[in-house]
Protein backbone atom coordinates (compact mmCIF):
# COMPACT_ATOMS: atom_id res chain seq x y z
CA UNK A 1 0.00 0.00 0.00
CA UNK A 2 2.52 2.82 0.86
CA UNK A 3 4.47 1.42 -2.24
CA UNK A 4 1.25 3.20 -4.16
CA UNK A 5 1.46 6.12 -2.56
CA UNK A 6 5.39 6.50 -3.00
CA UNK A 7 4.53 5.54 -6.72
CA UNK A 8 1.58 7.87 -7.10
CA UNK A 9 3.45 10.92 -5.73
CA UNK A 10 6.57 10.22 -7.79
CA UNK A 11 4.54 10.29 -10.72
CA UNK A 12 2.13 13.33 -9.47
CA UNK A 13 5.63 15.28 -9.26
CA UNK A 14 7.44 14.17 -12.49
CA UNK A 15 3.92 15.38 -14.28
CA UNK A 16 3.78 18.40 -12.37
CA UNK A 17 7.40 19.38 -13.56
CA UNK A 18 6.76 18.54 -17.05
CA UNK A 19 3.74 20.46 -16.94
CA UNK A 20 5.41 23.47 -15.63
CA UNK A 21 8.21 23.28 -18.34
CA UNK A 22 5.86 22.88 -21.22
CA UNK A 23 5.05 26.31 -20.31
CA UNK A 24 1.48 27.74 -20.62
CA UNK A 25 0.51 26.54 -24.51
CA UNK A 26 -0.46 23.16 -22.89
CA UNK A 27 -3.04 23.89 -20.04
CA UNK A 28 -6.61 24.80 -20.56
CA UNK A 29 -7.44 27.16 -17.72
CA UNK A 30 -6.70 25.03 -15.34
CA UNK A 31 -3.62 25.47 -12.83
CA UNK A 32 -0.71 22.18 -13.52
CA UNK A 33 -1.30 20.58 -10.54
CA UNK A 34 -5.29 20.76 -11.12
CA UNK A 35 -4.61 19.60 -15.16
CA UNK A 36 -2.28 16.94 -13.82
CA UNK A 37 -4.23 15.33 -11.41
CA UNK A 38 -7.13 15.51 -13.88
CA UNK A 39 -5.01 13.73 -16.21
CA UNK A 40 -4.02 10.91 -13.93
CA UNK A 41 -7.09 10.61 -11.61
CA UNK A 42 -9.76 9.21 -14.97
CA UNK A 43 -6.54 6.00 -15.49
CA UNK A 44 -6.40 5.52 -11.71
CA UNK A 45 -9.91 5.16 -11.40
CA UNK A 46 -10.05 2.94 -14.45
CA UNK A 47 -7.65 0.61 -14.45
CA UNK A 48 -8.06 -1.23 -11.05
CA UNK A 49 -12.01 -1.19 -11.91
CA UNK A 50 -11.25 -2.96 -15.64
CA UNK A 51 -8.40 -5.02 -14.65
CA UNK A 52 -9.28 -7.68 -12.21
CA UNK A 53 -6.15 -8.96 -11.00
CA UNK A 54 -5.28 -5.45 -9.47
CA UNK A 55 -7.05 -5.45 -6.33
CA UNK A 56 -9.34 -2.43 -6.17
CA UNK A 57 -8.10 -0.93 -2.66
CA UNK A 58 -4.68 -0.41 -4.86
CA UNK A 59 -6.85 1.84 -6.95
CA UNK A 60 -8.30 3.64 -3.85
CA UNK A 61 -4.81 4.27 -2.49
CA UNK A 62 -3.61 5.91 -5.49
CA UNK A 63 -6.83 8.12 -5.58
CA UNK A 64 -6.61 9.13 -1.63
CA UNK A 65 -3.22 9.61 -2.35
CA UNK A 66 -3.95 12.36 -5.67
CA UNK A 67 -6.09 13.93 -2.69
CA UNK A 68 -3.56 14.11 -0.34
CA UNK A 69 -1.60 15.39 -2.64
CA UNK A 70 -4.28 18.55 -3.67
CA UNK A 71 -4.32 19.51 -0.21
CA UNK A 72 -0.31 19.77 0.47
CA UNK A 73 -0.44 21.84 -2.65
CA UNK A 74 -3.02 23.62 -1.62
CA UNK A 75 -1.79 24.63 2.04
CA UNK A 76 1.66 25.12 0.40
CA UNK A 77 0.12 28.02 -2.19
CA UNK A 78 -2.09 29.42 0.76
CA UNK A 79 0.75 29.89 3.33
CA UNK A 80 4.60 30.14 1.29
CA UNK A 81 3.61 32.59 -1.54
CA UNK A 82 7.05 31.77 -3.73
CA UNK A 83 5.74 29.05 -3.53
CA UNK A 84 2.53 29.44 -5.48
CA UNK A 85 4.87 31.10 -8.15
CA UNK A 86 7.10 27.34 -8.61
CA UNK A 87 4.07 25.23 -8.88
CA UNK A 88 1.42 26.97 -10.57
CA UNK A 89 3.82 29.64 -12.43
CA UNK A 90 3.13 33.25 -12.75
CA UNK A 91 1.23 35.47 -15.30
CA UNK A 92 3.33 36.12 -18.51
CA UNK A 93 2.97 40.02 -19.60
CA UNK A 94 3.24 39.33 -23.44
CA UNK A 95 2.22 42.42 -24.92
CA UNK A 96 3.57 45.38 -23.15
CA UNK A 97 3.45 49.37 -23.81
CA UNK A 98 6.62 48.45 -26.21
CA UNK A 99 4.80 46.14 -28.11
CA UNK A 100 5.03 42.16 -28.15
CA UNK A 101 8.00 40.34 -25.35
CA UNK A 102 9.29 38.24 -27.32
CA UNK A 103 11.06 36.69 -24.30
CA UNK A 104 7.99 35.87 -22.47
CA UNK A 105 6.60 34.37 -25.79
CA UNK A 106 9.50 31.84 -26.16
CA UNK A 107 9.60 31.30 -22.53
CA UNK A 108 5.68 29.89 -22.48
CA UNK A 109 6.69 27.77 -25.61
CA UNK A 110 4.52 30.20 -27.79
CA UNK A 111 4.28 32.07 -31.11
CA UNK A 112 3.18 35.55 -32.49
CA UNK A 113 0.11 33.33 -34.20
CA UNK A 114 -0.96 31.52 -31.10
CA UNK A 115 -0.75 34.83 -29.01
CA UNK A 116 -2.94 36.32 -32.18
CA UNK A 117 -5.35 33.43 -31.90
CA UNK A 118 -5.96 34.07 -27.96
CA UNK A 119 -6.59 37.60 -28.83
CA UNK A 120 -8.92 37.22 -31.32
CA UNK A 121 -10.86 34.47 -28.72
CA UNK A 122 -10.64 37.61 -25.99
CA UNK A 123 -12.19 39.64 -28.78
CA UNK A 124 -9.20 41.56 -30.35
CA UNK A 125 -8.50 41.68 -33.93
CA UNK A 126 -5.04 43.92 -33.70
CA UNK A 127 -1.91 43.61 -31.69
CA UNK A 128 -1.98 47.44 -30.75
CA UNK A 129 -5.52 46.96 -29.45
CA UNK A 130 -4.66 46.34 -26.28
CA UNK A 131 -1.76 48.40 -23.69
CA UNK A 132 -1.28 45.09 -21.88
CA UNK A 133 -1.81 41.15 -22.75
CA UNK A 134 -0.73 38.71 -20.83
CA UNK A 135 -1.16 34.81 -20.09
CA UNK A 136 -2.41 33.76 -16.93
CA UNK A 137 -0.89 31.06 -14.83
CA UNK A 138 -3.71 28.89 -15.41
CA UNK A 139 -3.02 29.80 -19.52
CA UNK A 140 -6.16 32.13 -20.07
CA UNK A 141 -5.49 35.20 -22.01
CA UNK A 142 -6.20 38.25 -20.38
CA UNK A 143 -6.18 42.28 -21.61
CA UNK A 144 -6.48 45.97 -20.29
CA UNK A 145 -7.90 47.32 -23.95
CA UNK A 146 -7.46 50.73 -25.79
CA UNK A 147 -10.63 52.53 -25.42
CA UNK A 148 -10.46 52.74 -29.05
CA UNK A 149 -9.88 49.72 -31.55
CA UNK A 150 -7.45 49.77 -34.45
CA UNK A 151 -9.51 49.50 -37.52
CA UNK A 152 -12.03 47.47 -38.69
CA UNK A 153 -10.42 45.19 -40.73
CA UNK A 154 -9.00 42.04 -40.05
CA UNK A 155 -4.84 41.90 -39.76
CA UNK A 156 -3.24 39.32 -41.44
CA UNK A 157 0.42 37.86 -39.51
CA UNK A 158 3.04 37.93 -42.50
CA UNK A 159 6.10 37.43 -40.33
CA UNK A 160 6.22 35.78 -37.51
CA UNK A 161 9.74 35.53 -35.31
CA UNK A 162 11.90 35.66 -38.07
CA UNK A 163 9.75 33.48 -40.32
CA UNK A 164 7.38 34.86 -43.29
CA UNK A 165 3.95 33.55 -43.71
CA UNK A 166 4.72 32.75 -47.71
CA UNK A 167 0.62 32.70 -48.11
CA UNK A 168 -0.29 35.68 -46.32
CA UNK A 169 2.15 37.70 -48.22
CA UNK A 170 1.16 36.38 -51.20
CA UNK A 171 -2.43 36.93 -50.53
CA UNK A 172 -2.06 40.68 -49.47
CA UNK A 173 0.42 41.46 -52.41
CA UNK A 174 3.47 41.52 -50.02
CA UNK A 175 5.20 39.41 -51.23
CA UNK A 176 8.65 39.35 -53.04
CA UNK A 177 10.58 42.85 -54.14
CA UNK A 178 7.28 44.57 -51.60
CA UNK A 179 8.76 43.00 -48.89
CA UNK A 180 12.03 43.42 -49.64
CA UNK A 181 12.06 47.34 -50.24
CA UNK A 182 9.57 47.63 -47.19
CA UNK A 183 12.48 45.61 -44.56
CA UNK A 184 15.08 48.04 -46.68
CA UNK A 185 13.24 51.20 -46.01
CA UNK A 186 12.84 50.00 -42.22
CA UNK A 187 16.41 48.85 -41.92
CA UNK A 188 15.62 45.60 -40.92
CA UNK A 189 16.66 41.86 -42.21
CA UNK A 190 13.43 39.49 -41.94
CA UNK A 191 14.75 37.42 -39.38
CA UNK A 192 15.42 40.73 -37.17
CA UNK A 193 11.37 41.02 -37.46
CA UNK A 194 9.54 40.06 -34.48
CA UNK A 195 6.11 40.40 -35.87
CA UNK A 196 4.62 42.51 -38.79
CA UNK A 197 0.97 42.45 -39.48
CA UNK A 198 -1.37 44.30 -42.04
CA UNK A 199 -4.97 44.68 -42.54
CA UNK A 200 -7.04 45.22 -45.36
CA UNK A 201 -6.88 48.82 -45.24
CA UNK A 202 -3.03 48.46 -45.87
CA UNK A 203 -2.46 49.33 -41.94
CA UNK A 204 1.12 47.89 -40.61
CA UNK A 205 1.81 46.60 -37.46
CA UNK A 206 5.97 46.22 -37.42
CA UNK A 207 7.84 45.11 -34.34
CA UNK A 208 12.12 44.67 -35.03
CA UNK A 209 13.40 42.84 -32.47
CA UNK A 210 14.91 45.16 -29.12
CA UNK A 211 12.82 48.22 -30.41
CA UNK A 212 9.23 49.72 -29.72
CA UNK A 213 6.26 48.58 -32.12
CA UNK A 214 5.74 50.97 -34.99
CA UNK A 215 2.25 51.85 -37.30
CA UNK A 216 2.68 52.46 -40.86
CA UNK A 217 0.47 52.46 -43.68
CA UNK A 218 1.24 50.74 -47.26
CA UNK A 219 -0.26 49.55 -50.19
CA UNK A 220 -2.30 45.90 -50.29
CA UNK A 221 -3.90 44.32 -53.02
CA UNK A 222 -6.92 44.37 -49.98
CA UNK A 223 -8.54 40.91 -51.39
CA UNK A 224 -9.54 39.86 -47.81
CA UNK B 1 -10.16 25.58 5.81
CA UNK B 2 -10.45 23.88 9.04
CA UNK B 3 -12.77 21.48 7.16
CA UNK B 4 -10.05 21.14 4.31
CA UNK B 5 -7.05 20.27 7.12
CA UNK B 6 -9.15 17.66 9.04
CA UNK B 7 -10.10 15.94 5.60
CA UNK B 8 -6.49 16.24 4.47
CA UNK B 9 -5.63 14.74 8.38
CA UNK B 10 -8.14 12.24 8.14
CA UNK B 11 -6.94 10.86 4.76
CA UNK B 12 -3.22 10.60 5.91
CA UNK B 13 -4.68 9.00 9.07
CA UNK B 14 -6.40 6.10 7.05
CA UNK B 15 -3.53 5.80 4.17
CA UNK B 16 -1.05 5.41 7.12
CA UNK B 17 -3.14 2.76 8.83
CA UNK B 18 -3.59 1.01 5.59
CA UNK B 19 0.16 1.15 4.73
CA UNK B 20 0.50 -0.34 8.49
CA UNK B 21 -2.19 -2.81 8.61
CA UNK B 22 -1.73 -4.38 5.49
CA UNK B 23 2.14 -4.78 5.81
CA UNK B 24 1.50 -6.36 9.05
CA UNK B 25 -1.44 -8.33 7.98
CA UNK B 26 0.38 -9.95 4.76
CA UNK B 27 3.54 -10.58 6.85
CA UNK B 28 1.50 -12.58 9.11
CA UNK B 29 -0.52 -14.26 6.57
CA UNK B 30 2.69 -15.58 4.87
CA UNK B 31 4.45 -15.72 8.25
CA UNK B 32 1.80 -18.77 8.91
CA UNK B 33 1.97 -20.22 5.00
CA UNK B 34 5.21 -20.71 5.35
CA UNK B 35 5.62 -23.02 8.70
CA UNK B 36 2.88 -24.98 7.32
CA UNK B 37 5.09 -25.28 4.06
CA UNK B 38 7.97 -25.61 6.62
CA UNK B 39 6.16 -28.95 7.65
CA UNK B 40 5.52 -30.05 4.77
CA UNK B 41 8.59 -29.67 3.45
CA UNK B 42 9.94 -32.06 5.98
CA UNK B 43 7.38 -34.54 5.61
CA UNK B 44 8.27 -34.44 1.91
CA UNK B 45 12.12 -34.83 2.22
CA UNK B 46 11.28 -37.58 4.83
CA UNK B 47 8.95 -39.10 2.22
CA UNK B 48 5.87 -39.65 4.76
CA UNK B 49 3.89 -36.77 3.28
CA UNK B 50 0.82 -38.07 2.49
CA UNK B 51 -2.12 -36.21 0.58
CA UNK B 52 -4.00 -35.10 3.40
CA UNK B 53 -0.79 -33.28 4.33
CA UNK B 54 -0.83 -31.51 0.88
CA UNK B 55 -4.57 -31.03 1.37
CA UNK B 56 -4.15 -29.76 4.33
CA UNK B 57 -1.70 -27.12 3.66
CA UNK B 58 -4.51 -26.12 0.62
CA UNK B 59 -6.97 -25.98 3.10
CA UNK B 60 -4.96 -23.10 5.29
CA UNK B 61 -3.97 -21.15 1.63
CA UNK B 62 -7.51 -21.05 0.60
CA UNK B 63 -8.63 -19.69 4.08
CA UNK B 64 -5.69 -16.80 4.02
CA UNK B 65 -5.81 -16.40 0.05
CA UNK B 66 -9.85 -15.17 0.81
CA UNK B 67 -8.76 -12.32 2.64
CA UNK B 68 -5.55 -11.84 1.16
CA UNK B 69 -6.97 -11.16 -2.15
CA UNK B 70 -7.92 -7.32 -0.72
CA UNK B 71 -3.95 -6.66 -0.43
CA UNK B 72 -2.26 -8.60 -3.06
CA UNK B 73 -2.60 -8.29 -6.62
CA UNK B 74 -4.59 -11.73 -8.13
CA UNK B 75 -2.04 -12.93 -10.70
CA UNK B 76 0.29 -13.38 -7.42
CA UNK B 77 -1.99 -15.39 -5.60
CA UNK B 78 -3.41 -17.61 -8.38
CA UNK B 79 0.68 -18.68 -8.57
CA UNK B 80 0.41 -19.95 -5.62
CA UNK B 81 -2.31 -21.94 -6.47
CA UNK B 82 -0.76 -23.65 -9.63
CA UNK B 83 2.87 -24.76 -7.83
CA UNK B 84 0.27 -25.99 -4.31
CA UNK B 85 -1.94 -28.04 -6.42
CA UNK B 86 0.52 -28.83 -8.89
CA UNK B 87 2.55 -30.33 -5.25
CA UNK B 88 -0.68 -32.29 -4.12
CA UNK B 89 -1.25 -34.08 -7.19
CA UNK B 90 2.52 -35.20 -7.30
CA UNK B 91 1.66 -36.00 -3.24
CA UNK B 92 -1.27 -38.29 -4.38
CA UNK B 93 1.08 -39.98 -6.53
CA UNK B 94 3.80 -40.75 -4.53
CA UNK B 95 6.41 -38.85 -6.13
CA UNK B 96 8.16 -37.18 -3.37
CA UNK B 97 11.05 -35.79 -5.32
CA UNK B 98 8.87 -33.76 -7.85
CA UNK B 99 7.13 -32.86 -5.22
CA UNK B 100 9.71 -31.61 -3.03
CA UNK B 101 10.72 -29.08 -5.96
CA UNK B 102 7.52 -27.40 -5.88
CA UNK B 103 7.49 -27.23 -2.01
CA UNK B 104 10.84 -25.53 -2.40
CA UNK B 105 9.17 -22.86 -4.84
CA UNK B 106 5.77 -22.52 -2.61
CA UNK B 107 8.82 -21.95 -0.22
CA UNK B 108 10.39 -19.23 -1.61
CA UNK B 109 7.62 -17.62 -2.94
CA UNK B 110 5.90 -16.83 0.44
CA UNK B 111 9.24 -15.89 1.98
CA UNK B 112 9.48 -13.39 -0.87
CA UNK B 113 6.08 -11.82 -1.96
CA UNK B 114 5.40 -9.79 1.44
CA UNK B 115 8.69 -8.06 0.65
CA UNK B 116 7.69 -7.51 -3.47
CA UNK B 117 5.26 -4.86 -1.65
CA UNK B 118 7.00 -3.27 0.92
CA UNK B 119 8.84 -0.10 0.64
CA UNK B 120 12.31 -0.93 -0.80
CA UNK B 121 13.69 1.01 -3.54
CA UNK B 122 13.75 -1.33 -6.45
CA UNK B 123 9.95 -2.30 -5.44
CA UNK B 124 9.61 1.48 -5.79
CA UNK B 125 11.32 2.22 -9.27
Amino acid sequence: MALIFIRTTIIFVVLLLIMRLMGKSQIGEMQPFEFVISLVIAELACIPMADTSIPLLYGVIAIITIFILHQVVWFLELWFKPVKSVISGKPSVVINKNGVDEFQLKKNNLDVSDLIESMRVAGYFNLDDVYYGLYEANGSFSALEKEEKASTSLPLLLIDRGKPDNQNLGRCGFSGKVLEDFLKEQKAKIKDVVVMTVNGEGRIYFQKRGEYYKILQGEVNGQW
Amino acid sequence: MVKGICYTLAAIAVSLGLFFFSQWYMNKQFEEFSQALDALYTKVEEKTASQEDGYAVKTLWAEKKSKLHIFVPHNDISYIDYWLNEACGLLRNGEYELALGNVEVLKEIAKNLPDAYSIRLENVF
